[in-house]
């Protein structure tokens, strides 16, 4: 039975939870206690202000003055509406429309267990144990929100010694105006698994709506998970993105997250070094104008020795457009040999863009390598001289070189044809006058 | 060379040590002269690095049981600064860098440091200069080095050469050069043997730590000891490494040679 | 100068004692009755104790601040005397001073005598928040600068302290130069006019006596245009067991084409092992580089005091101004530090440096705070920035907190950082050619604080070596 909580704190919260109470009862008691105690959170927390140290850059005004409604019955997309997003590579999706799962036709690489947990047997459901147990929410009102409407997620499970053939695209649509969807990923790969997914964010007609997600990633001993979270969002829509990973022994997790849509955009990557020889791989690039706000806020927690870490964030900002960055390393007590280096490099386009770039260092082990850097600054003039020597005009000079910034991050997908669709966007993005 | 009655300036008696608690040497005995060059190789883990670092005072290595005695006095009651300005040179595996800190500045520090140790007359910075720049002529090395931070950005093959331009400067009675061949093209190699022989003399003594045998080609040693399980279990000549290394070690090794050690 | 920092650096805190002497002490706490007293004792107009008044109002409005990355007891502020001065007397010439005093001058290494006329200093000497002596005031009178206390400049130049004082940190900037606005006693105040370079370089010196007597210097120097002048700051003070205040305001503002140097060594006590007794240093210190192609530099060595929290900027109005910032902050045993600086870009084709070396040994807590902002109409701002934490041992911690907000597209900001580390290891191969560690050590910072001590006026540079081997001795190993 489900005791009815306490009014929320906050009365914008308190509207961001209708429709909780509705929910269908929670198929597993570890669901039930999950939600029960994350509505307990949302009820104790408030929307973050400018006042907030983790929010000071970022102005929550224009989602706060939105009234959103949970999403109605969701309408059924057939192929071809969804072909234009679907990577040829990937052979198994999940594709969930406005926060419903819509079974599709095709299986998962052998071995894998790709399915909704709407969808999933006992079994499957004890084997993805671990959702709910890596994202917190003690202090975070979006996983916390998210995780209180907890009903149905993407479940990609690999077991022991199984490296996927195909990689996994998990297509998250968009067709509805002003509502608000809590999209939820769980990915588990045992020791020595291997697996791509991809994790898209597109709208098929939706507008206003609100995105708000959390993708939990647990990397067993020697497990390699890369993960490519692609955010095409309608331009008034806001979406907000918590990924937690936990990064085994010998594991490597390799993540690149591309920001090109939504009116506000606000990505969590949290990932701990958790096991001894563990190595994350982090790149992000926002690609905004107009007046779109794009956040990243990563931690990388270094908890034990030995662990490596590289991250690099690109933003390139046009018209009135602001992108934050804040990508804080931690070294814990013990966490000897760490290598860990960050570069952040921001690209200001025009008088009316702004970018607040934080790189944050916390170290309590001595005998580590921390390098980071931050840059911001325009286009190299000794490349820009050298494209135009070879009659290349200004413009096309500019446009070929911020192409070419952006595109660094793009690189690296291994997907050809999503590389391909992607490269387009950013080449889109940075043909300005 | 081997000399007639020439002095003992290294001996070392049933020598067991260890590192993070686990035991490395066990019982290695070895007796250096005056005039001679002794190269120790082995299989990867036999405890060959272990042994010199233990003599130059690592503070990670840890004497369980055994003597050294050094020109006579014990090694072992002397700090490796001590040690150091005794007369002992340790030639690093792998320098460390030390960024900010120019090498003429630590060059100099290090040469009056152990000249005075030694009752000698200390240089100043100009005399040094002189000094350094004659002796890196021998190593082929180019002066502007002198301005760089000590090893940062060097190759490894610059990095060794700046460990012989300090025993070149510091004039060590014995010298233990731990590896100093690996990661050097040929080039360099001939260089770095080019500098060890040059200063060779009856007096003092070499050892070289090896896993190659191609440094000896270059620098001729009177004794090749083997290392295996952290005790030296077989000793020839130069035949020995021109044997070893048509065959391997395995042929050795087998032989009462305890369980493989990895250091 | 050289004799002070002697003094500073070869015993292990000889000035760790009391001058026993009268001292008028007003009692404890703090309202706006104290303050009118204050104001009354020091005889100042109408005008400075509104400007007292308005600040105290202030901050009793606002909040201690919380962000800081460092932990203290909460400090009670009434329990706190705001005023101690020794029997008022006339002070006109050396021979008026207190011979009490004098020896305790004497004590500190202060070169009050002739020694000191040779060396070419000026001392203008604080001893518990009243200006005891100024020497040299004549010598660079004759070229138009003013160099005296803040108190006598009230008496005798009341229209060049209006128009500067509070126009670069304002009573409301935050909450401890509000405090500062509201009960300052004394500080520096030094004026160069039109054309003039500062002869010689100056000099103050503090010093807490009174246990429980708070410290609330206020500085501030203003240069004319095409004025240049080298300023130091050196600090003791003695050995208590209650944390002490010392929450000073120190303001600087250049015209076009002025320049102006600004040098601190920093030795407050800073606690014993255990962290038990130290000063507590909460200094708020801004440079307003007002004119064109006017500059301001800050350099700083610190090495003291229990808790830090100090953040001395530059605000770039002129066109083609300059601010830079060159730090080396030491913290060991229990000592916490979060320091930094901030570059305001507002003109055009305006330029900062910052070059800032943490050195974090024994359980110590070395946070570094920056703020490099680029306003919308900065066109053409540079800024390079490099921050570099050493760590010594395994029980600190180093930690950067580096913002950049720019919001002009013709602007270029590079910022780097690193770590390293003294261990183990370069110890042994110092130790392997016959170099101790305490030498190698002192090598070692030296080469890493080299870009900021060859900042320093010279005989400071030698001294801040000393300084800092003498903070680390037994840290390593």
């Amino acid at each position: 039975m489900t005791t009815v909580a306490a009014p929320a704190a906050h009365p914008y919260l308190q509207h961001l939870l209708e429709g909780q109470s509705g929910l269908a009862a929670a198929p597993t008691d570890a669901l039930k206690a999950l939600r029960a105690h994350a509505l307990e959170r949302v009820s104790a927390l408030t929307v973050p202000t400018l006042r907030d140290e983790d929010w000071r850059f970022t102005d929550l005004a224009p989602f706060t003055q939105k009234r959103f409604q949970p999403a109605a019955p969701a309408p059924v997309l057939d192929a071809r509406a969804l072909k234009a997003f679907a990577p040829a590579e990937a052979l198994t999706r999940l594709v969930f429309v406005d926060g419903t799962f819509q079974p599709e036709a095709g299986g998962a690489p052998s071995g894998v267990t790709v399915t909704a947990l709407s969808s999933a047997d006992a079994a499957t459901r004890a084997r993805a144990a671990a959702l709910g147990t890596l994202a917190g929410f003690e202090h975070q009102v979006f996983p916390a929100l998210n995780t209180a409407f907890l009903r149905e997620a993407a479940l990609v499970l690999v077991p022991r010694g199984v490296a996927a053939a195909q990689p996994v695209h998990l297509l998250f649509v968009s067709t509805q105006a002003g509502v608000a969807v809590h999209p939820r990923v769980l990915v588990v790969a045992e020791a020595g698994a291997a697996v791509t997914v991809i994790e898209d964010y597109v709208a098929l007609g939706g507008t206003g709506y609100c995105n708000n997600a959390v993708t939990e990633i647990a990397l067993g001993d020697d497990a390699q998970v890369k993960h490519y979270k692609i955010q095409r969002e309608a331009p008034d829509a806001f979406h907000f993105a918590t990924t937690a990973v936990l990064v085994g022994r010998n594991a490597r997790y390799e993540g690149t997250a591309l920001s090109f849509g939504a009116r506000l955009s606000r990505h969590d990557p949290l990932v701990t070094i958790a096991g001894e020889g563990a190595a994350c791989d982090l790149a992000g690039l926002a690609l905004i104008g107009n007046r779109q706000v794009a956040d990243t806020h990563s931690t990388i927690d270094h908890a034990v020795p030995h662990g490596e870490s590289r991250q690099l964030h690109k933003t390139i900002v046009a018209g009135g457009a602001h992108a934050v960055f804040n990508g804080r390393i931690v070294v814990r007590p013990g966490a000897q040999l760490t290598n860990s280096g960050q570069q952040s490099r921001n690209l200001l386009l025009s008088g009316k863009a702004r970018v607040d770039a934080k790189p944050q260092l916390e170290i309590f082990a001595d005998d580590v390598k921390c390098a980071h850097g931050a840059t911001v600054g325009q286009l190299d003039a000794d490349e820009l001289f050298y494209l135009r020597s070879r009659g290349l005009d200004e413009v096309a000079a500019r446009n070929l070189l911020t192409y070419a910034f952006g595109a660094e991050v793009v690189e690296r997908i291994a997907l050809p044809s999503l590389k391909q669709q992607l490269a387009q966007l950013v080449l889109a993005g940075t043909s300005g006058k | 060379m081997i000399l007639q009655d020439a002095k003992t300036l290294l001996e070392v008696k049933g020598l067991h040590a260890s590192v993070n608690g686990r035991e490395i040497l066990k019982g290695l005995d070895l007796t250096v002269r005056a005039g001679e060059v002794h190269a120790i190789m082995g299989p990867n883990g036999s405890g060959k690095s272990t042994f010199a670092k233990l003599l130059a005072g690592h503070p990670a290595y840890e004497l369980i049981a055994g003597t050294v005695q050094f020109e006579g006095s014990d090694l072992f009651a002397l700090t490796p600064d001590a040690r150091a300005k005794a007369g002992l040179f340790l030639g690093f595996q792998y320098p460390v860098e030390i960024p900010g800190v120019a090498n003429s500045q630590f060059l100099r520090l290090a040469y009056n440091t152990v000249m005075a140790g030694r009752g000698k007359d200390e240089l100043d910075p100009l005399e040094f200069d002189d000094l350094v720049r004659e002796r890196m002529k021998l190593l082929e090395m180019n002066p502007n080095f002198l301005d760089r931070s000590v090893n940062e950005g060097f190759s490894g093959g610059e990095k060794k050469r700046n460990e012989i331009l300090q025993m070149a400067l510091l004039e060590p009675t014995v010298a233990l050069l731990d590896e100093t061949d690996s990661g050097l093209d040929i080039d360099a190699l001939r260089i770095v043997a080019q500098g060890v022989n040059s200063l060779l003399n009856k007096d003092n003594a070499v050892v070289l730590v090896t896993h190659y045998q191609r440094l000896l080609n270059y620098i001729v040693p009177d004794y090749v000891h083997v290392m295996e399980g952290g005790r030296i279990v077989k000793t020839g000549d130069r035949s020995l490494a021109l044997e070893l290394e048509s065959r391997g070690y395995d042929w050795i090794v087998g032989a009462g040679a305890d369980k493989a050690v990895t250091a | 100068m050289s004799a002070v920092i002697q003094n500073l650096v070869n015993q292990p805190y000889t000035a760790g004692f009391v001058t026993d002497i009268e001292s008028e002490t007003v009692a404890k706490g703090l309202s706006e009755d104290t303050i009118r007293l204050i104001s009354t004792k020091k005889n100042e107009p109408q005008w400075l104790l509104d400007f007292r008044l308005d600040a105290y109002r202030h901050w009793l409005k606002m909040e201690e601040p919380q962000w800081p990355n460092v932990h203290y007891p909460k400090i009670d502020f009434q329990n706190i005397s705001y005023y101690s001065a020794p029997k008022p007397k006339k002070l006109k010439t050396m021979d008026e001073v207190d011979p009490e005093l004098l020896r305790t001058f004497e004590k500190l290494g202060v070169p009050m005598n002739e020694r000191a006329k040779l060396a070419g200093v000026a001392v203008d000497v604080i001893f518990d928040s009243v200006s005891v002596a100024t020497t040299y005031k004549a010598k660079l009178a004759e070229v138009g600068i003013i160099f005296c206390s803040i108190s006598e400049a009230v008496q005798n130049h009341p229209e060049l302290v209006k128009k500067y004082m509070g126009s670069v940190v304002p009573t409301g900037d935050n909450y401890y130069a509000a405090l500062n606005s509201a009960v300052f006693t004394d500080g520096s105040f030094c004026f160069i006019p039109k054309g003039v370079k500062c002869p010689m370089e100056l000099s103050t010196y503090f010093r807490i006596n009174t246990q429980d007597s708070g410290q609330f210097e206020r500085t501030l120097i203003v240069a004319e245009e095409g004025a240049t002048v080298s300023y130091l700051e050196g600090c003791t003070a003695p050995k208590f067991d209650t944390n002490q205040l010392h929450a000073a305001v120190v303001e600087l503002v250049a015209l076009d084409d002025a320049d102006i140097k600004y040098s601190t060594v920093q030795n407050w006590y800073a606690g014993d092992e255990n962290g038990v007794g130290g000063i507590y240093n909460f200094v708020t210190k801004r440079g307003l580089c007002q004119g064109a192609r006017s500059r301001i530099s800050w350099t700083q060595v610190e090495t003291g005091s229990a808790i830090t929290w100090k953040y001395p900027s530059c605000v770039l109005i002129g066109d083609h101004s300059v601010g830079e910032f060159y730090s080396v902050a030491l913290t060991n045993h229990r000592q916490q530090a979060d320091t930094g600086t901030k570059m305001i870009h507002i003109g055009k084709h305006t330029r900062s440096t910052i070059v800032s070396k943490g050195i974090s040994a024994g359980h110590s807590n070395n946070s570094y705070r920056g703020l490099v902002k680029i306003g919308a109409n900065a066109d053409g701002a540079r800024n390079y920035s490099q921050c570099d934490s050493m760590l010594i041992g395994q029980s600190s911690g180093a930690h950067t907190f580096a913002y950049i907000q720019v919001q002009n597209p013709t602007a270029k900001v590079e910022h780097e950082a690193s770590t390293s580390k003294i261990g183990e290891d370069q110890l042994f191969y110092f130790a392997s050619r016959g170099i101790g560690a305490e030498e190698a050590v002192s090598m070692i910072i030296n080469g890493f604080c080299k870009d900021v001590f060859q900042q320093l006026p010279m005989e400071f540079a030698v001294e801040a070596t000393k300084l800092l081997g003498l903070k680390l001795e037994g840290s390593v190993g």
